[in-house]
């Protein structure tokens, strides 16, 4: 059987603890992933939230155990699946867990798909893999997966190939395969990055509606905070490999605690400040080869103080399910700067 | 596809006229008389030369002897005869097939040996066995068939027997039937094999960087079903190009492998034919080598299509 079992007792569905995730490159080692704590239960939606290179996608790589390794490498910290630690399963464990327990779908559908198989051959290969289904039974799986992520016409378009699909309905046929096996997380990295606003909020549904059925846990990696608000149940914060902030997501909206996150927050273009200049953070997205000492975000912080420079903050409890990494949470949330 | 099928064969017309044109004009503006040669060391008398001449049509301007050729070869088949009136399809009647043989030859060594390779070096990016070979590959190119083949011959035709006893490799000749195609098919591959090594090893590398093979691999499925389906299913269709392609490559290319093995293939004909100015030969070789080369090239057309869904021809 599949080697993780048993119950869940105090122990999360999915818990990410204190993960570090390096790249040995020829410029020195990138430190992209730096002490990262998070977890999911069941039937939850954590939207990890963060610019590119905050480690967010890298993540949720390290959790599908799909890094290139080398040149990445884990040299601390645990992903513990139902409180079985994935990184000191065998190869051949993990993949039992990949795919059929934790899912994963991609930002780009047309390159995630393989050009060359008709979209039912993929989605099927779940069964015919993983199930040992017969071709017939599995196809008529996929025409039912594909019914069920409302792709129209599926028993006629189950033979059609990816780039014969919509942006859209390719996400919608990422979406099938993915939960093809029932599985009891699914990671979406940046899953409406690539489509247009309307469609977003269509795909959004459709995974916000399948949650609700499977009772899944659901990781949404994302940098825009307009997808998040309507479907989070908790945001966790990402700045350069670390987790800045985390809290339920009204709390966030209502009153950050982190400058990063107030200066996110600050960003987004307002109807009723039209005609104004938009609010931007200043400076630029650290080095990751080479991290400004003490608090990674404090060269581009308006709350800067003395000791930002030389001590890396850890990250504050302000409530049982809010935390700060920032030494002046206090000030921000009050508001002053 | 039909009607693309069709449109491209019409499209190969022109290029069939134009390229036996070109051949024509080249053959025709070398110098010396084909008809004071075919008397060897005597000076020939005038008014039997002026009969030939007459005879070949010699003394028209260019474009009408090309009209008298290839109006011949589109109405007639007929490709005319020699000076010493042998018919040229009676020459080049069997030839083909030795060429073709060992084209085929060539062509499924390399395709076993390249792609081979290519994988070996691609699953193995960075290691020693990588390294080598890429080194091999650079070898094989150096080294011209002039070199390898004669090389080889004494080796593997002459050395192999004298000390061991084995008779695989024939040393020249096609008397052996299949046996006597294999060392010529390596020696005419060589190169070949050396860039189709290559291409499949940076193929397959970079298929194995896409996007969906990431996802093949989050779908829990096994290695070995990553590359070998999802990848190599991708790898292969610039390599059935390049192999498709080299198939005329090698049938114009065997003339020097065919003069070292000594067999009767049409690139020894076409050398002996220039050697002795027998201009319909020449002509007639080289109409039937473009043929095969469009041909190959419509084929090769024709796979991509098979191999990848996202082209489609109208």
């Amino acid at each position: 059987m599949l080697p993780v079992e048993g119950g869940l007792g105090n122990e999360p569905l999915l818990a990410v603890d204190n993960l570090h995730v390096e790249f040995h490159t020829r410029a020195g080692i990138v430190r992209a992933v730096n002490g990262v704590s998070y977890t999911v239960d069941p039937g939850e939606t954590l939207a990890v939230l963060g610019e590119s290179g905050s480690g967010k996608s890298v993540t949720a790589q390290a959790i599908m155990g799909i890094l290139d390794m080398p040149p990445a490498s884990i040299p601390k910290g645990e992903i513990r699946f139902k409180g079985t630690d994935m990184l000191k399963l065998s190869e051949e464990a993990r993949t039992q867990v990949r795919g059929q327990r934790i899912a994963m779908i991609f930002q780009d559908a047309l390159s995630a798909l393989n050009p060359v198989f008709t979209v039912g051959w993929q989605i099927s290969e779940m069964f015919r893999v993983h199930r040992g289904m017969s071709k017939g039974d599995a196809m008529k799986k996929a025409v039912e997966l594909m019914d069920r992520v409302r792709i129209p016409a599926a028993r006629q378009r189950v033979n059609d190939y990816p780039h014969q699909f919509s942006g859209g309905m390719r996400q919608r046929i990422m979406i099938a395969m993915s939960i093809a096996l029932d599985p009891e997380v699914l990671i979406a990295d940046e899953p409406t990055t690539a489509l247009d606003v309307t469609v977003q909020a269509q795909i959004m549904e459709l995974l916000a509606e399948l949650q609700r059925e499977s009772q899944m846990g659901l990781i949404l990696i994302t940098h825009d905070l307009g997808v998040v608000a309507d479907v989070a149940d908790k945001i966790a914060v990402m700045y350069a490999g670390r987790i800045v902030e985390n809290a339920p997501v009204h709390d966030i909206y209502r009153a950050p605690a982190h400058p990063y996150t107030k200066g996110l927050l600050e960003s987004i273009p307002r109807v009723d400040q039209k005609g104004q200049d938009l609010y931007a953070i200043k400076g630029l997205p650290p080095n990751l080869l080479e991290l400004p000492s003490g608090c990674s975000f404090n060269p581009r912080c308006p709350y800067r103080q003395g000791n930002c420079e030389t001590d890396v903050p850890p990250l504050h409890q302000i409530s049982g399910t809010r935390g700060s990494a920032c030494h002046y949470w206090r000030e921000v949330l009050d508001g002053d700067r | 596809m039909g009607r693309y099928i069709i449109r491209r064969l019409l499209q190969s017309i022109p290029v069939l006229l134009g390229a036996t044109l070109l051949i024509f004009a080249i053959v025709f503006a070398l110098p010396g008389d084909p008809i004071a040669a075919l008397a060897g060391e005597k000076r020939a008398d005038p008014n039997i030369v002026a009969i030939l001449r007459e005879q070949y049509h010699l003394n028209d301007p260019l474009l009408l002897q090309y009209w008298y050729y290839i109006s011949g070869v589109i109405f007639r088949a007929d490709f005319g005869v020699t000076f010493a009136d042998v018919p040229v399809s009676q020459i080049m009647a069997g030839k083909f097939q030795v060429t073709l043989n060992l084209a085929i030859t060539a062509l499924v060594i390399e395709a076993l040996i390249g792609v081979g390779l290519g994988l070996w070096a691609a699953l193995k990016r960075g290691k020693a066995i990588d390294t080598m070979i890429l080194a091999s590959t650079l070898l094989l190119i150096s080294v011209p068939t002039l070199v390898s083949g004669f090389v080889l011959q004494f080796l593997l035709g002459v050395r192999l027997k004298l000390w061991t006893g084995l008779d695989i490799f024939p040393i020249a000749g096609i008397t052996e039937g299949f046996r006597s195609y294999l060392l010529p098919g390596f020696v005419l591959a060589g190169v070949s094999i050396a860039y189709l090594t290559r291409l499949t090893r940076t193929s397959l590398a970079e298929t194995l960087r896409a996007d969906y093979i990431r996802t093949a691999t989050a779908k829990g499925l096994p290695r070995r079903r990553v590359v070998a389906r999802h990848g190599l299913r991708n790898a292969l269709i610039p390599l059935v190009t390049f192999l498709g392609a080299d198939l005329g490559n090698l049938m114009g290319g065997a003339v020097i492998t065919e003069r070292i093995f000594n067999l009767p293939g049409i690139g020894n004909q076409l050398f002996m034919s220039v050697y002795l100015r027998e201009q319909p030969v020449v002509v007639g070789i080289v109409t039937i080598l473009v043929l095969i080369y469009i041909l190959a090239n419509l084929a090769v057309d024709v796979m991509y299509a098979v191999l990848d869904p996202r082209i489609r021809y109208e």
